[in-house]
């Protein structure tokens, strides 16, 4: 055995990752491990429980328990009276309205992200003729719901953990997509009293600087992004079910034919005889696949309908059609913002003009243009 | 044709209640008189509440029934899962605004057309490819057709999309149709019924009312074929001249249930009600972008004298 060899298996670089569990025992020590055995592998476990179908438990509950209730059509009418009597003030809000401060953008400046729904996928053309696929995102009515500030949100359960380290930063709670109050429980309502909205069925926290706070009831449109900028969008992919190996995995499985007995997509063999002389976790096998958190990150915004509060953005998101995702703008350090975006988001002008209706990135054939010609 | 007479059995009100649930989820009544404005509802209207002539209820618009077969690419895709009303709505416009800068002619399969397209490698930086119509499909800005063309005795197929920006010009030459929908077998025919003069003139219609059925029947070169065309119930073809062990087995392996089958014929198409909700939205500006152009090609003529 090398001197080489011994001082390689001495100092073992410990690689970390988020995931991982190192299989190390610690009886052995690397110097008595190097004279018998010539490696020593770390093994990561491709697969710890990734997700829980049950909320958090600080989460109120949220949906409306209560099925077949016997009302009369008099009481029926009375409560949507009530309803209307307590949601009915609501006048679009304008930017001088609300007391925001007025700060200041810098590059270190953590903007609100918004929510929106993935309505599909559209084709456009390029200027030079490439066909580009892009994401059809639907940015719903979007209010924020409460700003925390980053002292009070540091002490709560994922405050701590996020910025054990760190300096903090505030927590902007957003909601979308306002419905029924009948649909929900009172608790869940509660969240919104404050803020005197209809409850919203899909709520967010996003991570903002402290000077991009924004005041509760404060709306967010497609006009927060800015033609040309990356975003990273957060989906739960498309849920395939309980899948098998060879979809799931990518495995090969067997020959279709040529006298193979039922083997045709299944895994084989699942471990060696020799090492550990068992199954290794993380062992690739049939199980759920999808429905899993995801961000697809640095996709281009390439229009935006301010009519329609619509971002088309080039490539693909996370999810089925219909899904609702998350926006932001980009973590990737050479995509971020140079030049100042609408800061903390954007508010239509004061004197009463519309915005123009649609903004298309200037790498794109707009429809109604004449034909391309190279 | 399957689709027309399905879709008329409908009408006839065999399935009136899966229509019923169509038109009541996408007006969502409630209990009380004013209905509180969701954001189901709200992502329909845009930002600032704008209100059509056909939200105020007096006028109806209803497009001539022709439309859904001039124009089936305004037709979303059926697959529930993929569809949503808004994208669709923002497509049609998308599809409305390309269709004010070109003219796309009505076609069918089997008309012979010519396409000219913005290409870098030629010498004129246009190539313009004259060729019979064998399939079109797709939905919304995807629409494409199929054109296919003996060349030099080579056979040429090149798919071109109805919306590309790249494409300069679609010409009909003939308008027809013929026995099938789908033409694919012309690659197993003998050439000369899939070969067109690349400098052939457009013909003039002298009845401009009704679209005509060619019922041209096609010769097959011998066995072997890319497909088994005596599977596919195809009527534009002569008589394969096949043994009789290849009919006994399409026998066994067709599906004749399947023209029963009203549920998979429901999922395959549009409903009715829905298609005139949709032709009359692009009705009006689709006609007003006709009658632009009769102008145009109107005063073209003259000047000619």
């Amino acid at each position: 055995m090398s001197t080489l060899g011994l001082l390689r298996t001495l100092f073992n670089p410990k690689i970390v990752t988020p995931n991982a569990i190192q299989l190390q025992s610690l009886n052995r020590t690397p110097f008595l491990v190097g004279l018998f055995f010539n490696h020593d592998q770390i093994r990561t476990m491709s697969r710890v429980k990734r997700r829980t179908t049950h909320p958090p438990y600080w989460h109120v509950l949220k949906n409306n328990q209560r099925t077949d209730e016997k009302i009369s059509s008099d009481n029926l009418r009375f409560v949507q009276e009530v309803i209307q009597d307590k949601y009915k003030n609501k006048s679009p809000i304008k930017g001088s309205d609300l007391d925001i401060e007025k700060t200041e953008w810098d590059p270190k400046t953590k903007r609100s992200g918004v929510i929106a729904r993935n309505i599909g996928v559209q084709h456009m053309w390029e200027k030079d003729g490439k066909k580009v696929i892009c994401t059809v995102l639907h940015v719903l009515d979007n209010h924020v719901i409460r700003y925390v500030p980053p002292e009070e949100y540091a002490k709560s359960v994922i405050g701590a953990k996020m910025f054990k380290n760190r300096k903090p930063l505030g927590c902007l709670v957003v909601g979308a997509e306002a419905s029924n109050p009948e649909r929900f429980t009172r608790q869940y309502c509660s969240l919104f009293d404050e803020v005197g909205l209809l409850p919203k069925k899909r709520l967010a926290r996003f991570i903002v600087t402290p000077n991009a706070a924004l005041p509760p009831c404060t709306p967010l449109t497609a006009g927060h992004f800015v033609i040309g900028q990356a975003v990273d969008v957060y989906g739960k992919t498309i849920d395939y079910g309980f899948q098998g190996v060879v979809k799931r995995w990518g495995f090969k499985g067997g020959p279709a034919s040529h006298g193979t007995t039922k083997f045709h997509r299944r895994g084989g063999t699942i471990g060696t005889g020799r090492d550990k002389a068992r199954v290794w976790p993380g062992q690739k096998m049939p199980g759920h696949m999808g429905s899993e958190r995801r961000f697809n990150r640095g996709l281009k915004i390439v229009r935006i309908n301010m009519k329609y509060n619509i971002i088309y953005v080039k490539g693909t998101v996370p999810g089925p059609t219909n899904s609702i995702v998350q926006i932001f703008d980009t973590a990737l350090p050479r995509r971020k913002f140079t030049e100042a975006p609408p800061h903390p988001t954007y508010f239509p002008p004061e004197d009463g003009t519309l915005p123009q209706e649609d903004i298309w990135d200037s790498s794109l054939h707009v429809f109604g243009s004449p034909s391309i010609s190279v | 044709m399957l689709r027309r007479a399905v879709l008329q059995t409908f009408r006839q009100g065999l399935a009136q209640s899966f229509f019923k649930r169509y038109a009541v989820s996408l007006t969502e009544t409630t209990v009380t008189h004013q209905p509180i404005e969701t954001s189901d509802e709200a992502g329909e209207k845009s930002v600032p509440t704008q209100k059509t002539g056909d939200e105020s209820g007096n006028t109806v618009v209803v497009a001539p029934p022709e439309f859904r077969f001039i124009y089936p690419e305004f037709l979303p895709d059926p697959a529930m899962e993929r569809r949503n009303r808004l994208r669709e709505k923002l497509e049609r416009m998308d599809m409305l605004q390309r269709r004010s800068v070109i003219e796309i002619p009505e076609f069918y399969t089997g008309s012979i057309m010519a396409v000219t397209v913005a290409d870098a490698n030629s010498p004129n930086k246009f190539a313009r490819f004259v060729g019979i119509c064998i399939q079109r499909g797709g939905s919304g800005l995807r629409a494409w057709f199929i054109l296919r063309n003996v060349v030099d005795k080579q056979g040429v197929e090149i798919l071109y999309e109805m919306y590309c920006p790249l494409i300069q010009k679609i010409e009909v030459l003939r308008l027809e149709r013929r026995l099938d929908e789908s033409l694919l077998y012309l690659r197993d025919a003998l050439p000369e019924y899939s070969t067109f003069p690349m400098d052939m003139e457009p013909e003039r219609r002298l009845n401009n009312s009704v679209v005509p059925i060619n019922p041209l029947k096609v010769k097959l070169r011998p066995r072997p074929w890319l497909e088994r065309w005596e599977r596919q119930n195809l009527q534009g073809v002569e008589d394969l001249n096949l043994p009789q062990r290849f009919y006994d087995r399409a026998e066994k392996v067709a599906k004749p249930w399947e023209k029963y089958d009203l549920m998979l014929h429901y999922r395959k198409t549009i409903p009715a009600e829905e298609q005139e909700k949709i032709f009359a939205e692009v009705h009006s500006q689709l006609q007003q972008q006709e009658l632009k152009r009769k102008l145009r090609r109107r005063r073209g003529s003259d000047n000619e004298y």
